[in-house]
């Protein structure tokens, strides 16, 4: 946002438009888990895994908490909104 | 906390719905003495019935039956049933204007356009009320 600072610590909102980097596919290929597993353990479709290991997609919130839970991680650890402008 | 569980209908409503609105399209036709016409609409109709029910590989056809549909897909028929709406409303618009430009009255694009609009302020007010 155009002429508002943001905290020192904190990192900038990311626009509703771009995705962010995470680390799905990393851990799920650590776990030795398919997409379909992964998927099927969270209740949401292989594509949708799919998309958001690519950054297509991003979770809602529920979603995102229950992987970062199911990866015994955080969510800012498996989740990167920093490198937006 | 775990992920909200989209609701999932049965695979054989929207094959059922498209039948059901096959049926009926033919029923209005023959009403109006286009019975050749109303069948040719109840067979694309239940062409299509068969193809959604048919379908069940394709994810995208699972999400559209609801049986497959997660937040990704809800997120996904959201923006798509906006896309479509949009579409509806400039035609509208566009038909009313020429109507308009014709001379006549511009209906039934005025009372549709009206209803358009009516409808969209009302769900803003709605939805920014529930927060």
């Amino acid at each position: 946002m155009a002429g508002t600072t943001v905290p020192r610590g904190h990192s900038r909102l990311v626009p509703a438009t771009s995705t962010m980097k995470n680390m799905v596919a990393a851990l799920r290929s650590t776990r030795g888990l398919s997409q379909g597993e992964l998927a099927e353990a969270m209740g949401v479709s292989r594509q949708t895994i799919n998309s958001i290991e690519r950054g297509r997609y991003d979770p809602s919130l529920p979603l995102a908490l229950a992987l970062a839970r199911f990866f015994a991680t955080s969510v800012e650890a498996l989740f990167d909104d920093t490198g937006h402008p | 906390m775990t992920p909200r569980r989209h609701p999932r209908r049965s695979k054989w409503f929207l094959p059922a719905f498209v039948l059901a609105l096959g049926l009926v399209i033919f029923a209005a036709e023959g009403l109006g003495g286009h019975v050749s016409r109303g069948l040719q609409s109840l067979a694309i109709m239940a062409a299509l019935a068969l193809a959604l029910l048919l379908g069940g590989r394709s994810d995208t056809v699972r999400g559209l039956r609801g049986d497959g549909r997660d937040e990704r897909f809800a997120m996904i028929d959201l923006r798509a049933t906006a896309v479509a709406g949009t579409a509806a409303i400039i035609a509208i618009l566009g038909a009313w204007i020429v109507e308009l430009a014709r001379g006549h009255d511009g209906e039934p694009y005025r009372s549709l356009a009206t209803l358009a609009g009516a409808a969209y302020l009302l769900a803003v007010a709605y939805l920014r009320w529930r927060g």
